[in-house]
């Protein structure tokens, strides 16, 4: 609570037996009352309660009694759903140039059924400094080989990585030969740098594909003995998770909505640098983009504004996308990559869902997260504007009905060196 | 090649300007311009509200509510805009030719980083307001290269570039780039110094040596006024950069991320008789900042640039507003030919994370980094007499809706974004649609 009642400055009307019994770690239910509440599906509710009550929100609207609620007066305050990175590391890495710490790839070329969600460190510091931005769910994509892994779609606060779990399953990574990623000058993101020397040639991956597909049909007739492997593949085939391609040149995109029509996949775009070239078919096809970072430059021979100005074609053109960092450290930064696409044209209102619903539509946990609505998880920030803006301030965070406590590294640091008695020099 | 589409209008305002001198007109006509009705951010002088701000020869002639826009100048409608001192960075390594650090030995004042004219990497950065900037050595060696402080001004040669009256900037490093701690290249065989204890050492090495030479040279210059027959000192050039550093002649920006490094660098230089002038990244200053302010040096630093490496794990993005509230002057720089293209953002950080005052956000890409590159008498703020140096911005720099609508270098329009080539403009004529 030490946030909230600091920066909302408002007398809590919590009754002191009440208040005793909270704890970042229960279910304690609240009333966030008197906001303006941007619901992330397009609607701007002011003078709204929230009720949260067992993690999530039992109740949106004007006026809600709840007598044995913890208040938090909201009045004058926005309250915005939690924003979603769609592609990062968190959890597999913390520090970048630190081997060990970066556990993000596995050894071999065919890794269906290696799944991030069970190595999440639960203590990363990057956890904390994500969530205290108002990102309140990430997802974790394993890298390299050709197929890497299951990503995980996680809340930036838990006990456990089973506490952390939104979609345990949220989409296995390809990297398709030939495809590399191809990097804007600067960093363009997504499926980053040409596939080893090593990597599978298009006929491994073909065969590999094959013989997954074939085991998916025998199984479901009840006749192939249990393979672990391939019977990671069997959610693919069924739809039920998508298949997350990093694809950034024009080329590399086709590809990937090529593979995906092929075997029968859902197809998901990672990275999506030239995806403007072929909005009309990623549109047509419903094929939706996890946008590679746009804090990012073009190459060369494209408009200086291509990478900002891109998120607002795509939104004309009927594609559905979602916001990334690619990145582990600086994911809170998320809806300033946000930012760069709304002043070069992408309505507000469509930033915030490709931040929210959007991703959450994509990994298939818009039941979970995305908006505020009820039913939800109650993840949701509340702040004096809109997270766009770089003068707004977040004043309160909310994860699965928590109210998460800003104790994160660099909080506790600000905090000691903010109150370092004025040096004393003794040269 | 590099085939640049961006750069058309630019290169047709050049043609244009060449042609006027080819015939004997004089070009200063054309950089007489005036923005009126705009929000003008002068940074020293408060914001000013539906203002006029008149740039001629180059220079700023007037700045207002109330200024009369002179006949026949160009004039800009700036209604709804905000228009700010043209953005200074003070860490860059763009536009350099083949390479930024001279690796081979740790100590290389005499050596100075080559300009690049024509990098494309010049005009993203006028297309995100900026206006100038310091290109830096790298930071290979505990006393690297020289710097070149250059204005954005795209179209011109290299050596019309070059910002005239900046300080001339020496890089220092410390701590893993110069220790080689991670490196994993085959050509950085490990070297002294591997150590942070081996920099200190190298630093008072050196810098004894230089106070040796110079004082050689002192007493040549002395006695060979009275003995003619005084045979003069072998001139080395190294040792001549160093001196030049003992006597504020060259200024220091230091690469450096933690604390002990920090006040190892200051304790040093305080000890040899230099100074620090600027501090660069230093992550960690928000843990030194009485001491840095103490010696009198100022700090340029990441807005929120952590975690990539063990010693950015202390990096914070409260750096900016703990140093300037502890009085030391903070600058906020790129180091990056993505980020030079959105500063502003960089800058408005400092106000997301640590509730800086909006205008003390601005200054740490305006004034304060020009008072780092000795520019600051000629730009950094909006004010009669001070360079034409200006960009404009659809919306306020920090909120989401703006972009960089002009960027104005010496009174000359060098980004127009109605004359540039948008992806807005080529979806719309050349893929209409998009492909099937």
């Amino acid at each position: 609570m030490i946030r909230t009642v600091r920066t909302l400055s408002v007398a809590l009307l919590v009754p002191a037996a009440l208040a005793a019994q909270a704890s970042p770690g229960k279910d304690t239910t609240y009333l966030i009352r008197g906001g303006t509440v941007v619901t992330g599906t397009g609607e701007r509710l002011p003078n709204t309660d929230i009720l949260v009550r067992a993690g999530r929100i039992a109740q949106v609207g004007p006026n809600i009694s709840a007598p044995q609620a913890r208040v938090i007066d909201a009045k004058g305050k926005f309250i915005y759903p939690g924003m979603i990175d769609a592609n990062t590391g968190i959890g597999l890495q913390e520090i970048g140039g630190v081997q060990t710490m970066s556990l993000r790839s596995e050894v071999g070329q065919f890794n269906p059924h290696i799944r991030a969600l069970v190595a999440l460190n639960v203590e990363s510091e990057i956890l904390g400094v994500t969530r205290m931005n108002g990102v309140t769910s990430v997802v974790t994509t394993p890298t390299g080989g050709t197929i890497s892994g299951q990503a995980a779609l996680i809340n930036t606060a838990g006990w456990t990585w089973e506490d952390l779990a939104v979609a345990r399953n949220a989409g296995t990574v390809f990297n398709l030969p030939g495809a590399g990623g191809g990097r804007g000058r600067g960093g363009g993101g997504g499926g980053r740098g040409a596939a080893p020397a090593t990597a599978a040639t298009m006929a491994e991956l073909e065969a590999f594909m094959r013989a997954a597909k074939d085991y998916a049909t025998q199984r479901d007739a009840g006749s192939a003995k249990l393979d672990l492997i391939y019977e990671s593949m069997r959610p693919l085939f069924k739809k039920d998770v998508p298949a997350l391609i990093p694809a950034n040149t024009e080329a590399q995109i086709r590809q990937a909505i090529d593979f995906g029509e092929k075997w029968g996949l859902r197809t998901v775009v990672i990275g999506g640098r030239e995806a403007w070239k072929v909005r009309q078919v990623l549109a047509q096809k419903n094929v939706p983009v996890v946008l590679g970072p746009v804090q990012a430059a073009p190459e060369d021979n494209q408009p200086y504004d291509e990478i900002y100005a891109q998120p607002a074609i795509l939104n004309e053109a009927g594609v559905k996308f979602a916001f990334s960092t690619g990145n582990g450290a600086n994911a809170r930064h998320v809806p300033f990559h946000a930012a760069l696409a709304i002043g070069y044209g992408l309505p507000e209102d469509v930033a915030l869902k490709a931040l929210t619903i959007w991703p959450a539509e994509i990994f298939g946990a818009q039941k979970e997260i995305g908006s505020i609505a009820q039913g939800k998880l109650a993840n949701f920030f509340i702040a004096s504007g809109d997270p766009f803006d770089l003068r707004t301030q977040i004043d309160g965070i909310f994860i699965k009905g928590r109210d998460v406590p800003d104790d994160d590294r660099q909080h506790r640091l600000w905090d000691k060196y903010k109150n370092r008695p004025k040096a004393v020099i003794t040269p | 090649m590099r085939i640049r589409i961006t750069d058309q209008s630019t290169r047709a305002a050049l043609a244009t300007a060449l042609f006027s001198l080819a015939i004997g007109t004089p070009p200063l006509a054309a950089q007489d311009v005036a923005i009126r009705n705009a929000t003008i951010i002068t940074i020293t002088n408060g914001d000013i509200q539906n203002g006029t701000i008149v740039v001629r020869n180059g220079k700023i002639s007037a700045v207002g509510q109330n200024v009369s826009i002179p006949v026949g100048i160009r004039v800009i409608d700036g209604t709804g805009t905000f228009v700010m001192p043209g953005i200074i960075d003070a860490h860059s390594h763009a536009a350099l030719e083949n390479g930024i650090n001279e690796g081979a030995e740790s100590v290389t004042p005499e050596v100075q980083v080559q300009l690049k004219n024509d990098d494309p990497v010049i005009y993203r950065a006028l297309a995100g307001g900026v206006t100038a900037a310091n290109l830096l050595h790298g930071s290979a060696n505990t006393i690297g290269g020289q710097a070149r402080v250059i204005k954005m001004r795209w179209g011109m040669p290299a050596d019309s570039m070059y910002f005239k009256g900046a300080y001339r900037i020496v890089k220092f490093a410390l701590g893993e780039n110069v220790t080689r701690a991670s490196s994993t290249t085959p050509a950085d065989e490990k070297r002294f110094p591997a150590t942070r204890m081996g920099v200190d050492f190298t630093l008072h090495y050196w810098f004894e040596k230089a106070k040796e030479y110079d004082k050689e040279w002192q007493d040549y210059r002395a006695g060979v006024k009275t003995n003619p027959n005084l045979i003069m000192p072998r001139r080395d050039l190294r040792l001549e950069a160093l001196t030049e550093i003992l006597h504020g002649d060259l200024k220091v920006h230091a690469h450096s991320y933690r604390q002990d490094e920090i006040l190892m660098l200051i304790r040093a230089a305080d000890d040899l008789g230099f100074k620090i002038s600027t501090f660069q990244h230093v992550l960690e200053g928000y843990k030194v900042a009485d001491e840095i302010r103490q010696h009198g040096a100022s700090a340029s630093t990441f807005a929120d640039m952590w975690a990539y490496k063990v010693e950015a794990w202390d990096a914070i993005p409260y750096n900016m507003a703990l140093m300037t509230e502890r009085g030391v002057l903070v600058s906020v720089n790129s180091d990056s030919d993505e980020r030079i293209r959105r500063l502003y953002q960089e800058a408005g950080v400092g106000v997301r994370y640590g509730n800086m005052p909006v205008n003390e956000a601005l200054k740490m890409i305006t004034l304060n980094p020009a008072k780092q590159l000795g520019v600051d008498k000629m730009v950094g703020s909006l004010e009669v007499g001070k360079d034409g140096d200006i960009a404009v911005f659809s919306a306020h720099p920090f909120s989401p809706n703006t972009m960089v609508d002009y960027t104005i270098v010496d009174g000359k329009v060098l980004f127009d974004r109605s004359q540039s080539t948008t992806l807005r403009k080529l979806v719309t004529t050349a893929n209409p649609g998009g492909a099937p």
